[in-house]
C-alpha cells in the first residue's frame, strides 16, 4: 500500500467535470500530508485527452480507466483494478455516478465507506473525515477501523476543497491495469432524450437563487432568472416547483435533488422543510425572502427578508445593477 | 417475476436522537418510521405487482428486533412476506457490513429485482445498493424515476445532466428508485389487518448464511466524535420595509461580505 490520494476525475462531453478540479486539489492536499501523490482516475467523453491537464489542479498521475460517454456505472471494474490496493483513500464526488462508482469499489474490495464528507484530513498519518448526520441534527467525526483495508471510500460534497487556478503542471498519464469481467458493465443507455431548455449543473454553480411553492409558477422564476443572471449564479428550485412543473428535476436541490454548497443561496418563496435544507444547508451564505415570518427557513437563514418575493427581489436586481454601474 | 424490496427503520424525521457513549445512534431511543424513500421502492414493487409483471414481493430488512414493525406496516400497504435478519453482532453496522449482509441474504432470496431507496433518510451515502451489486455481481440501475421489468430485462429512467435516459440490464439486476415514482400508498384498514397474517421470518446472520467472522465486527469504520452542529450566528432579520429599503439592505449584506 502506498500513501497516495486516488481520486475519480469524471469527464462529460469532452471537459472534465468540476468535480474533478476540486478532488483534485483536494486530494493533492491530503497527499502533501501523506507523503504520496495525487493519482487521478479519469473516466468519461473526453477523459484521455483530458487527463493530464488535471495536473494543473494537484494531480501528479492521471489513469484513464476509460474515454466513452456510457453509464458510469460500467467503468467500475477498470476503476476497482486501478483502486486495487492502491493508496489511502480514493475521493469520490457525492453526486449519483460518484455514488455508483464509490460503492462498486466498497463492494467489490471490502472497503471502509465514508461520508458525504464536508471535510477529510490526516490525524497521525490516518484518514479522518467530518460528515453532518442525521438531518445536519448530528456532525461526526469518522475513521477507518484498526486494520480496515485501504483504499478508504471518501464521498466528497461539492465545493468542500476550492480547485487551484494557474498552475501549469501536467500530470502523468498510465495505463490502465486490466480489468475483471464483471455484470456491472451490463448496464446500457438504451434511449436518451434531450431537455427543451439547456439546464445548468447546479452542483458547480457558486451562486444559487432557487425558488418555491411561492414563486406561484413557471412565469415566477424570471425574476430569479435576472437576479441569478446580475449575481452570476444559476437558478435552482425546491421539490414543490419540480413537482409542479414549472422547472425541470435537473434543477431541484434537496434529499432527492441536488446538494450543493455554494458561497451564497438565495431562497424565494421556500419555506425550507428538512428535506429542502439538507440539499442547502452547508452552504456559505444563506439569505431567504419570504412572505410568511414564522417560515421555517427563518430559523436557519444568516438573513431573513419578511416580504413579497416579487417585489424585493426585482427591487434588489436593481440595486445591484445600479451598483455594478449598468 | 420475484422482487425484493429492501427496507430500513429509521429514526423519525422530528424525532429526538441520540448517541450511545460508544458513539453509534441509539436505534431503540427514537420513535421510528420507515425510512420515507424506501416507499418509493415499496410504491415501484406494488405498482409492478398491480400491473401483473411481479409475481411476488418480499420485503427484506436488517436491524433491531423492533424492526419487524417497519416490515409489517410495509405489508399492510402491500405484498406477499418479509424477512428480518437481525443478530447482536450488527449492532453498529456500517455501509459495507449492510451491504455484506443483504447481499447475502438476497443470494438466498434470488430475487429477480431487488429494489431499494435511493437513500436513507439518517445516513445518506447511498452507497448499500451500488456495494450489494458488485458483491452479487448483477448490473445496477440507479436513481430510477421509474422502472420498467419486460422481456428478462430492467429498465430505469434517469435524470441525465441535460434531459433523461433509459437505462437497460438484463436480470437479475439491483435497482434503486426516486420520489419521482409516484406517491406511496396509504395501509388500508383491511392491508393492515391481513398483514397481520402475513409470513415474517426472522433470521439471524447464521440463518442468512453470513458467518461473523466474515462481518470483521461489523464495521469498517470507526466513529471517533458525534456532536451537535456548530452554533450559527444568530439570523438578521430584514421586515416590515418598503422593497427599495430592504432590497439596499440586502445589496450592503452582500456587499459586507464580498458576494458581489
Amino acid at each position: 500500500m502506498s500513501n497516495d490520494i486516488l481520486f475519480l476525475a469524471e469527464f462529460a462531453a469532452g471537459r472534465p467535470a468540476r468535480s474533478a478540479l476540486e478532488l483534485a486539489t483536494g486530494a493533492a492536499e491530503l497527499a502533501s500530508e501523506s507523503g504520496g501523490s495525487a493519482v487521478a482516475l479519469a473516466y468519461g467523453s473526453g477523459a484521455a485527452d483530458g487527463a493530464a491537464g488535471l495536473g494543473a489542479h494537484g494531480a501528479a498521475r492521471a489513469i484513464v480507466v476509460g474515454d466513452e460517454d456510457r453509464p458510469a456505472i460500467t467503468y467500475a471494474p477498470a476503476v476497482v483494478a486501478a483502486a486495487r490496493d492502491a493508496g489511502l483513500a480514493i475521493l469520490a464526488p457525492a453526486t449519483p455516478n460518484g455514488r455508483d462508482l464509490a460503492a462498486a469499489l466498497v463492494g467489490s474490495l471490502d472497503l471502509p465507506a465514508f461520508g458525504p464528507v464536508r471535510a477529510a484530513r490526516l490525524s497521525d498519518g490516518a484518514l479522518e473525515t467530518e460528515q453532518a448526520t442525521l438531518q445536519g441534527s448530528v456532525v461526526t467525526t469518522s475513521r477507518p477501523a484498526d486494520g480496515a483495508p485501504a483504499p478508504a471510500v471518501v464521498l466528497v460534497l461539492a465545493n468542500t476543497f476550492t480547485p487551484s487556478e494557474g498552475g501549469s503542471g501536467s500530470a502523468e498519464v498510465t495505463e490502465a491495469p486490466a480489468a475483471e469481467a464483471s455484470a456491472l458493465t451490463k448496464a446500457t443507455v438504451v434511449e436518451s432524450h434531450e431537455a427543451e431548455a439547456k439546464v445548468v449543473n447546479l452542483e458547480e454553480a457558486t451562486i444559487i437563487v432557487a425558488g418555491g411553492r411561492g414563486v406561484g409558477g413557471e412565469e415566477g422564476f424570471g425574476p430569479l432568472r435576472e437576479l441569478a443572471e446580475v449575481l452570476g449564479g444559476a437558478v435552482g428550485a425546491s421539490r414543490a416547483a419540480a413537482d409542479a412543473g414549472w422547472i425541470p428535476y435537473q434543477l431541484q436541490i434537496g434529499q432527492t435533488g441536488k446538494v450543493v454548497k455554494p458561497s451564497l443561496y438565495i431562497g424565494a418563496g421556500i419555506s425550507g422543510a428538512i428535506q429542502h435544507r439538507v440539499g442547502m444547508q452547508t452552504a456559505e451564505h444563506v439569505v431567504a425572502i419570504n412572505r410568511d415570518p414564522d417560515a421555517p427557513i427563518g430559523e436557519f437563514a444568516d438573513l431573513f427578508v419578511v416580504g413579497d418575493l416579487f417585489q424585493i427581489i426585482p427591487a434588489l436586481t436593481e440595486e445591484l445593477r445600479r451598483r455594478k454601474g449598468g | 417475476m420475484k422482487i425484493v424490496v429492501c427496507i430500513k427503520q429509521v429514526p423519525a424525521t422530528g424525532a429526538d436522537k441520540r448517541y450511545t457513549d460508544d458513539l453509534r445512534l441509539d436505534r431503540a431511543a427514537a420513535e421510528t418510521i420507515i425510512n420515507p424513500l424506501d416507499e418509493y421502492a415499496i410504491e415501484q414493487a406494488l405498482r409492478l405487482a398491480d400491473d401483473g409483471v411481479a409475481d411476488s414481493v418480499t420485503y427484506l430488512s436488517m436491524g433491531p428486533e423492533q424492526a419487524s414493525e417497519a416490515l409489517r406496516r410495509a405489508l399492510g400497504m402491500g405484498g406477499d412476506d418479509a424477512v428480518l435478519i437481525t443478530d447482536p453482532a450488527l449492532a453498529g453496522a456500517d455501509e459495507w457490513a449492510t451491504a455484506r449482509v443483504l447481499a447475502t441474504a438476497l443470494d438466498r432470496l434470488a430475487p429477480d429485482v431487488a429494489l431499494m431507496g435511493m437513500a436513507s433518510d439518517d445516513a445518506r451515502g447511498s452507497l448499500v445498493p451500488g456495494a450489494v451489486a458488485a458483491m452479487r455481481d448483477v448490473p445496477l440501475l440507479s436513481y430510477g424515476a421509474e422502472l420498467k421489468v419486460a422481456d428478462g430485462e430492467a429498465r430505469v429512467r434517469r435524470l441525465s445532466a441535460t434531459g433523461y435516459d433509459w437505462i437497460g440490464a438484463p436480470l437479475p439486476v439491483v435497482a434503486t428508485v426516486t420520489d419521482q415514482v409516484g406517491e406511496p400508498r396509504y395501509a388500508s384498514l383491511k392491508g393492515i389487518m391481513g398483514a397481520k397474517r402475513k409470513p415474517l421470518e426472522t433470521w439471524s446472520l447464521a440463518d442468512a448464511g453470513v458467518s461473523s467472522d466474515a462481518l470483521r465486527g461489523a464495521a469498517l469504520t470507526r466513529v471517533t466524535d458525534a456532536r451537535p452542529p456548530e452554533d450559527k450566528p444568530p439570523t438578521e432579520r430584514i421586515e416590515n420595509l418598503p422593497p427599495t429599503e430592504a432590497a439596499a439592505r440586502i445589496a450592503d449584506w452582500l456587499a459586507q461580505r464580498k458576494l458581489v
